[in-house]
Order: structure tokens, then C-alpha cells, then sequence
């Protein structure tokens, strides 16, 4: 046997578990062949085997009877306090539907701000008071020669 | 109409929930509330806060049943798994750490001495060496391990890639095996 496969086999141990037989079919025949042909690997079954017996006494309480009982009540007793109303609607539809993840809020949230940014810049760069000769000209004209209603 | 809810699939009693049928939700409830208890108490190790957590979890699908969406196709109980995986977390994340109590204090302080431990602070010690694993670590081994599933099902529930998965159960395995293999 060589270090190589006993380090897989002990890899897919760990893995799978002790019982090759729940293998992936893949790698279970191979498995059992070489368990049957290395006693260095029976031996590391045995020693995991052990552990895995050791894992599972661990603490364990079952839950009470009633659980399911309980959780049926509460959601009948929730649907006659709280009838359909646009608010919940709405709420649900906002913390539910319209849900963005962290990472996605934040790339958004930076996205609205460099265009508010860039909004601005704009903005101030050219405010409404600084007009172009060419526009200022054209639009005395407008003002001169406008033949609409005066009021 | 008189439907069998016993005989449809999980995914299919979404969809009479989502019409608003109670029993469909009874069954959901009788179905798989024992499972999720079992993972809940596995990564709270608490009885009455695993029970809560599962009847948070089951109140959240009745309450929002009109937005689950099948979401992207996954089967309900990988979709639920996450949600009470979550739920626990958060849990835990809220909690403050309780102190190690004196007798596992000892057991570290007689560190190669032998010690007869009744099989009451094989299990707390037990419980310890899980609760210092990395949040992941547990995650894998209680949903693989503890909980049966498959490798793929359970780096679908966490989030992660397989072989992610596969290290984090190799490790966690490793580190108790060691911890394990030093006091009993």
C-alpha cells in the first residue's frame, strides 16, 4: 500500500465515512478492494471507526411533542391578527422581494452618490447664469423680434 | 376538492400554501419540523432555543408564503436549511459566549494525566470542542455528519463550492479527532 493511496483512502473517510458501502459509487468499489487487500487500511477503518462511534454520543435532546402543534397554532393565530392591508404589503414587498444584498446595497448606494456628484459638478461648472455669446445674441433677438402677444 | 396532502411533494404544498390552504402548511410542519430541530439543536445546543429558531423559521414561510418564488429552482428543504442555518447564526452571533464551566477547566489543566470522565463531561467536553471550531467547520460537519446529507447539498446550503465544502469537513474532523484523541 502505498502513502499515496492511504492518505486518500483516509481522505475519503473523512469525507464519507466509515461505512464504504455510502461511498460515491465512483470510488467505492476501488475503496472496498484495497480495505480487502491492506490491513494498515483496516486498521485506520477500525481507528476511525472508533472516532465516528465517539462523534455520535454526542448530546442530543429530542424536541418536544408538541412542536409542530405549536407552530401551527401560532400561524393560525397570526392570520387573524394580521389581515391583508397595503402597508404590510408593501413592507413585505420591500424587505422581501425588492431585498438587495449587502454587497449590492453598497455598490449602489456609491453608484447614486457618484452620479449625484457628478450631477453637481456639472452643475456648477456651468451654471444657468453663464450663457454663451452666440445663445446670449440669439435669444435678445428672440426677445426683439418676438411677434407673439405682448403681455 | 378534497386533496391528500400526504402524497404531494414539498414543493407542490408550497404551492397550495400559497393559495392559502392551512392543512398544506400542517403538512409541511409535521414533515420536517423533527429534521430542522435536529440541525437547530446540533449548532445551537439548546433544546428550547433550537425550537424557537424552527418555529421562527416555519412562521417567516407562512407569513412571506405569498413571495416564495421557488427560488431559482433550488428543492424547498436546501432553500429551508439556509433559512434556519441563518437563523441559528445570527443567533449565535447575538449570544454572548458562555463561560467553560471549572470541570472542563480541569480536564484541560490535568492535560495527559488519565481521568475517568463520566459520559455527562464526555459530552460537554464533546460540545466544546465543537463550539471552538470555526463557524464553517461546524456548519459541514453538522449538515454532512450529523444530518446525513450529501457533500453537494450541504456547500449548496452554506454557499460555498464542494471543494470548499470538503476541506472545511476534513479539517473539522482533523481538529476534533486530535482534541478528541488527547482526553478520552
Amino acid at each position: 500500500m502505498t502513502m499515496d493511496s492511504t492518505r486518500q483512502f483516509k481522505e475519503n473517510i473523512l469525507l464519507y465515512g466509515v461505512d464504504l458501502y455510502q461511498w460515491p459509487e465512483e470510488i467505492r468499489r476501488a475503496g472496498i478492494e484495497a480495505l480487502q487487500k491492506s490491513s494498515e487500511l483496516q486498521a485506520l477503518l477500525a481507528e476511525y471507526e472508533q472516532f465516528e462511534r465517539v462523534l455520535k454520543t454526542r448530546k442530543y435532546e429530542e424536541p418536544s411533542d408538541h412542536l409542530a402543534h405549536r407552530i401551527v397554532s401560532l400561524s393560525l393565530c397570526q392570520d387573524k391578527k394580521s389581515p391583508f392591508s397595503l402597508g404590510w404589503f408593501l413592507s413585505r414587498l420591500f424587505s422581501d422581494e425588492l431585498y438587495l444584498p449587502k454587497p449590492a446595497l453598497i455598490v449602489f448606494s456609491i453608484l447614486t452618490i457618484m452620479a449625484l456628484l457628478t450631477g453637481f459638478f456639472i452643475g456648477f461648472s456651468n451654471p444657468s447664469g453663464q450663457v454663451l455669446t452666440g445663445q446670449r445674441q440669439t435669444n435678445l433677438q428672440e426677445f426683439l423680434y418676438y411677434e407673439g402677444d405682448v403681455l | 376538492m378534497d386533496i391528500s396532502f400526504q402524497h404531494l411533494d414539498d414543493e407542490s404544498l408550497i404551492r397550495q400554501i400559497q393559495e392559502g390552504r392551512h392543512e398544506a402548511f400542517e403538512e409541511l410542519v409535521d414533515r420536517h419540523s423533527k429534521r430542522f430541530y435536529s440541525t437547530a439543536y446540533r449548532l445551537l445546543f439548546n433544546k428550547n432555543d433550537a425550537e424557537d429558531i424552527v418555529q421562527q423559521g416555519f412562521m417567516k414561510l407562512w407569513e412571506r408564503r405569498l413571495f416564495w418564488n421557488q427560488y431559482k429552482g433550488a428543492k424547498f428543504t436546501t432553500w429551508f436549511y439556509r433559512v434556519v442555518v441563518n437563523l441559528c447564526l445570527d443567533h449565535n452571533r447575538k449570544k454572548k459566549p458562555m463561560p467553560l464551566c471549572e470541570n472542563m477547566e480541569l480536564a484541560d489543566e490535568q492535560d495527559g494525566q488519565e481521568i475517568l470522565l463520566d459520559e455527562k463531561r464526555k459530552q460537554a467536553l464533546m460540545d466544546r470542542f465543537i463550539k471552538e471550531l470555526p463557524e464553517r467547520q461546524q456548519l459541514a460537519l453538522t449538515l454532512c455528519f450529523y444530518e446525513g446529507l450529501s457533500n453537494q447539498e450541504a456547500a449548496e446550503i452554506i454557499g460555498i463550492k464542494l471543494k470548499a465544502l470538503q476541506s472545511l469537513i476534513m479539517r473539522a474532523k482533523t481538529t476534533l479527532k486530535e482534541k478528541l484523541n488527547h482526553h478520552f
